[in-house]
C-alpha cells in the first residue's frame, strides 16, 4: 500500500536509509527524510491516523527492530504520521534541539526488557528479589526504570538501557541470575529502540 | 436496559447492593482485564500455557475487553440509566 502521507518510525543520524522490512499498512519501502543533520525513518502511508491494531503496532516495532541493529535510533510512539514531507521536514527542525538531545543520550544503547516471573507454588516477595536483580544488572547498565507491574505473578519489571559494548556481559549477569534465583523464570527480551528512556512528544499530527 | 444502583443516594444500602455493584465493577473493568491479557501473554511466552489454553483465554478475555469498554462508554454517554 501506498500514500501521500508519512508514518514516522524513529530518528537516527544522518544517513541515507533504505530497508527491505514491511511497514506500517503493508507499505513496501523504508527510507529516510534528513533535515538538519536528522534523519527520520518513514514510509508511505495513506492515512494521518493509523489504526492501532496488533498487526501495524508489530510493525512499526519490527521496522525499528531492523533500523537498530547497526544504528542508534530514538523511537516514535506508535501512530506518528504526517500530511506530507514539508510537515515533516518542519516538525523535525521545530524539534531539532529535541531530537538530538535525546539522540545524544542514546547514543550506542539499546533497551533490554528483564521480567522476572515467580513459579505458580512459589512464596516470593517483590523486594528482596528486586534488590537482588538491580545489585546485579544496574552496574553494568547506563540506566533502568522500573515498568508496570500487571501481575501478581510478576515480580520484576525493568527496563535496562545497556551499552552495545557491554551487551555480553550484561547477557552473562542475566543468565547467571537466572541461575542462582529459586522459583522465578526470567523472561530476557530485546534489544529495543529506547522507548523507555526517551520522552519526545510531538504535538501537531498534521 | 441494564440498571445499576446508585449506592450515593440511598439512604440504607442492603449487603445484596454492594455485591451487586462490586461484581459490576469487577465485570467491567477495563485496566483489569487489560492486565489479565497481559499476563495470558506472559505465561504463554514463558512456556505455561499452551497454545490452545492461551488462545482460549485471549479470546475470552478480548470479548470481556469489548464489552467492558461498550458499557464504560454507554455509562458515560448516558446510554445506561442510573436508576434508585
Amino acid at each position: 500500500m501506498t500514500g501521500d502521507h508519512l508514518y514516522v518510525y524513529g530518528i537516527v543520524e544522518d544517513e541515507e536509509l533504505e530497508l527491505d522490512v514491511e511497514g506500517v499498512g503493508g507499505a513496501e519501502r523504508i527510507y529516510t527524510v534528513t533535515t538538519g543533520g536528522l534523519s527520520a525513518v518513514v514510509s508511505d502511508i495513506d492515512t494521518t491516523d493509523p489504526e492501532r491494531t496488533t498487526e501495524a503496532m508489530e510493525a512499526h516495532d519490527g521496522v525499528l527492530k531492523a533500523v537498530l541493529e547497526d544504528r542508534t535510533v530514538v523511537p516514535m510512539s506508535f501512530g506518528m504520521a504526517f500530511k506530507d514531507e514539508r510537515t515533516l521536514r518542519n516538525v523535525l527542525g521545530g524539534g531539532k534541539r529535541a531530537f538530538r538531545k535525546a539522540l545524544d543520550e542514546v547514543e550506542g544503547t539499546v533497551e533490554l526488557g528483564v521480567k522476572l516471573v515467580g513459579d505458580a507454588d512459589a512464596d516470593l516477595r517483590r523486594d528482596p528479589v528486586r534488590e537482588e536483580a538491580r545489585d546485579r544488572l544496574e552496574p553494568i547498565a547506563v540506566d533502568v526504570v522500573g515498568n508496570d507491574l500487571f501481575s501478581d505473578r510478576l515480580l520484576v519489571n525493568d527496563s535496562y538501557l545497556v551499552d552495545r559494548d557491554d551487551r555480553v556481559a550484561f547477557d552473562e549477569a542475566v543468565g547467571a541470575l537466572e541461575q542462582d534465583l529459586d522459583g522465578v523464570v526470567v523472561q530476557y527480551t530485546g534489544p529495543f529502540a529506547p522507548y523507555n528512556f526517551v520522552d519526545i512528544h510531538i504535538g501537531a499530527e498534521q | 436496559m441494564l440498571v445499576i444502583d446508585d449506592l450515593l443516594v440511598r439512604p440504607f444500602v442492603s449487603l445484596l447492593d454492594i455485591l451487586q455493584t462490586m461484581a459490576l465493577e469487577e465485570l467491567y473493568d477495563v485496566d483489569r482485564i487489560r492486565d489479565d491479557l497481559k499476563e495470558t501473554q506472559l505465561l504463554y511466552e514463558i512456556g505455561e500455557l499452551d497454545e490452545e489454553e492461551y488462545r482460549r483465554r485471549r479470546t475470552d478475555l478480548e470479548e470481556q475487553l469489548e464489552l467492558a469498554e461498550q458499557v464504560r462508554e454507554d455509562l458515560t454517554s448516558g446510554k445506561i440509566e442510573v436508576k434508585n
